[in-house]
C-alpha cells in the first residue's frame, strides 16, 4: 500500500505547528527511516497515518483511501491494514505474551484454531516462543519490544509503522529488531520507522526522510543519519 | 462464531481479572438497588394504606318504602368505580341498632313495628368517587336519603392524590439516583481499562467487539446485584410484616404474594436493565471520545 501526504499541516492548539506543508510519498514495499530531533514531528506523522489525528490542512491517503473522508465505522477495517509498534509498546500488562499478540487477530473474528497457528508463528519469529506464557512485566525491554513487533505483525499488515522501535535497547537487540523489520519489508510490507538510532540508519542503509521543526528537510535514497545540531 | 466466543471469554476475563473492581461495582449495585427497592416498597405501602382506608369508606342509602333494594343494588354494582354493594334489610338494621344501643337496647321494643327502611351500603374504589356517587344516588327516585362522611371523603381523596404523587416522586428519584450511581461506578471501572480500550481501537477492533464484554459485565453485575438486593429486601420485609403485626396491628403492610413476586421481578428487571444500559452508555461514550481524532 502506498502512503501519500500532500501539503500536510498539523497545528495543535494553541498554535503549536507540529507539521508544516509536508509532501511525501512512500511507495508500496518501501523501507523508510523517519529521522529528526525530538519534537520534529515524526510521531505526529505516524499518528496521522494511523488516523489518531487528522491534518489541519492537506490530504493524506493510504492505498486509495482518503483518510480525511474515512468514516468512524470504517476506521477499524482501515487500521487492520496497519501494524503499529508504539514508542511505549502499549502492551496489556494483565495478558500474557500469547494473549497480547492474539487479541489483534481475535478482534477480526478469526477462528481460534487459526489464531493459535498464526500467533505461535509470529512469536516464534520474534524469538519469544519460550516466553509466550509470561506477562509483559516479567520481560526485559527488548523482549517487550519484540512482543510489540509480533503483535503488529500478527494480522499480516500491508503497512508497518514503528515509532522508536530500538529506543533504550542495547546495540545487539537493536540490530536484531532492525533485521526483523527488514525481513518484514522483504516480504513486501511497506515499513516506516521513526528513529534516533544513528548506528542502525547508517549500518542498514535505506531511504531517509528527515524532519526539522515540522518541515521536510531531506529525502534521500539510501541516506545517512545526519541531523543539524546532532553531529 | 469466533467473535462470540472471544466476547464471552473477555467478559469472564473482565469480571475475574479485575475482581476487586467487580466486587466494588457489585456492592454499589446491591446497595443502590436495595435502597430503590426499599423506597419503592415504602411508596407502595403508603398507597396501600391510603387505599385501604378509602376502601372502608361507606356510603349509606336509605330507600323509600316499596322500593326493590336488590334490583337497585344490582344496578349500582354495575357502576365501574363501585367496589361493593350490600343490601341491608330493616331487620338487620334493627339488629345493628340494638347492638349499638347496648344496655338501652330494650328501648327499641317501644318502637313497636320495625320503622327502619331498606338500605344499601356502598363502597367505592377511591374516596374521590364518593361525591359523584352521592350525586347520582340522590337523583334516584327510590332513594330517600343518603348518608356519608363528606369531609372525611374529601380529605381522603386529597391524601390519596398526595400519596400517589409522593410515591411516584420517590420511585422516580430512586430510579434516577440509582442510574447515576451505577453509571458512574461503571464509568470509573471503565477508566481503569482505558489504555486497553485505546489499544484495541488502534489495532482495529470494532466498537461492538470492544463494548460487548463491558455491556455483558454490566448486565451480569446488575442481575446479581438485583438478586442479592431482592433477597435482602424479601427477608427484611417478611420480618417487618411479622414485627408490625405484633407491635402495631393497625398498620397493615402489603401482603399480597402475587403482587410482591411481581415487585421483586420488576426490581430484578430494573437491575438488569440498569446494568446493561449504564455500561452501554459509559462504554459508548468512552469509545466515541477515544475514537475522535484530534
Amino acid at each position: 500500500m502506498e502512503i501519500r501526504l500532500a501539503g500536510i499541516t498539523k497545528v495543535f492548539s494553541p498554535e503549536i505547528v507540529a507539521l508544516e506543508d509536508i509532501f511525501l510519498t512512500v511507495e508500496k514495499g518501501e523501507f523508510v527511516y523517519l529521522i529528526g530531533t525530538t519534537g520534529s514531528g515524526k510521531t505526529t506523522l505516524l499518528r496521522l497515518i494511523t488516523r489518531e489525528i487528522v491534518p489541519t490542512r492537506g490530504q493524506i491517503s493510504v492505498g486509495n483511501r482518503n483518510l480525511r473522508k474515512i468514516r468512524s465505522s470504517e476506521l477499524p477495517y482501515y487500521r487492520r491494514n496497519l501494524g503499529v509498534v508504539f514508542q511505549d509498546f502499549k502492551l496489556l500488562n494483565d495478558l500474557t505474551v500469547f494473549e497480547n499478540v492474539a487479541f489483534v487477530i481475535e478482534a477480526m473474528g478469526v477462528p481460534p484454531r487459526i489464531v493459535q497457528t498464526r500467533v505461535n508463528e509470529v512469536i516464534d519469529l520474534v524469538g519469544l516462543w519460550r516466553r509466550r506464557f509470561l506477562k509483559p512485566m516479567q520481560l526485559s525491554g527488548g523482549e517487550r519490544q519484540r512482543v510489540a513487533i509480533a503483535r503488529a505483525m500478527a494480522n499480516s499488515p500491508s503497512i508497518f509503522l514503528a515509532d522508536e522501535p530500538t529506543g533504550n535497547l542495547d546495540l545487539h537487540t537493536s540490530e536484531e529488531i532492525i533485521r526483523l523489520l527488514l525481513s518484514i519489508n522483504a516480504a513486501g510490507t511497506t515499513v516506516v520507522v521513526a528513529t534516533h538510532d544513528q548506528y542502525l540508519v547508517d549500518a542498514y542503509r535505506q531511504r531517509v526522510v528527515e524532519l526539522h521543526d515540522g518541515r521536510l528537510k531531506r529525502d534521500e535514497k539510501r541516506g545517512r543519519y545526519v541531523i543539524d545540531g546532532e553531529l | 462464531m469466533g467473535s462470540f466466543r472471544y466476547i464471552f471469554r473477555d467478559t469472564l476475563r473482565l469480571i475475574t481479572r479485575h475482581w476487586g473492581l467487580s466486587i466494588l461495582t457489585l456492592l454499589t449495585t446491591v446497595t443502590v438497588l436495595f435502597l430503590l427497592g426499599l423506597s419503592s416498597l415504602f411508596a407502595l405501602n403508603l398507597r396501600h394504606m391510603v387505599s385501604r382506608v378509602e376502601g372502608e369508606l361507606v356510603v349509606q342509602a336509605y330507600l323509600k318504602g316499596g322500593s326493590d333494594a336488590t334490583a337497585l343494588a344490582k344496578r349500582i354494582r354495575s357502576v365501574s368505580y363501585v367496589r361493593d354493594v350490600r343490601v341491608i334489610s330493616p331487620e338487620e338494621a334493627l339488629d345493628r341498632l340494638r347492638a349499638k344501643l347496648g344496655n338501652q337496647a330494650r328501648a327499641v321494643t317501644l318502637l313497636g313495628e320495625n320503622p327502619l327502611p331498606w338500605g344499601l351500603e356502598i363502597q367505592v374504589e377511591k374516596a374521590s368517587f364518593v361525591s359523584m356517587l352521592v350525586r347520582d344516588l340522590v337523583a334516584l327516585p327510590s332513594v330517600e336519603e343518603v348518608v356519608y362522611s363528606g369531609q372525611l371523603a374529601d380529605k381522603l381523596s386529597r391524601i390519596s392524590v398526595l400519596a400517589t404523587r409522593v410515591s411516584a416522586v420517590i420511585m422516580l428519584l430512586g430510579a434516577v439516583i440509582s442510574s447515576l450511581v451505577i453509571f458512574n461506578t461503571i464509568r470509573i471501572a471503565l477508566y481503569s481499562r482505558s489504555e486497553e480500550i485505546r489499544v484495541m481501537l488502534l489495532v482495529g477492533a470494532t466498537r461492538t467487539y470492544i463494548a460487548f464484554p463491558f455491556v455483558l459485565q454490566g448486565l451480569f453485575l446488575g442481575t446479581i446485584g438485583a438478586a442479592v438486593a431482592n433477597g435482602v429486601l424479601a427477608a427484611g420485609y417478611a420480618y417487618a410484616v411479622n414485627v408490625l403485626k405484633l407491635t402495631l396491628p393497625f398498620v397493615v403492610l402489603l401482603r399480597n404474594t402475587p403482587f410482591l413476586i411481581k415487585f421483586h421481578l420488576i426490581l430484578l428487571g430494573t437491575g438488569m436493565t440498569l446494568g446493561w444500559m449504564c455500561s452501554w452508555f459509559a462504554v459508548s461514550r468512552f469509545i466515541s471520545g477515544a475514537n475522535r481524532p484530534e
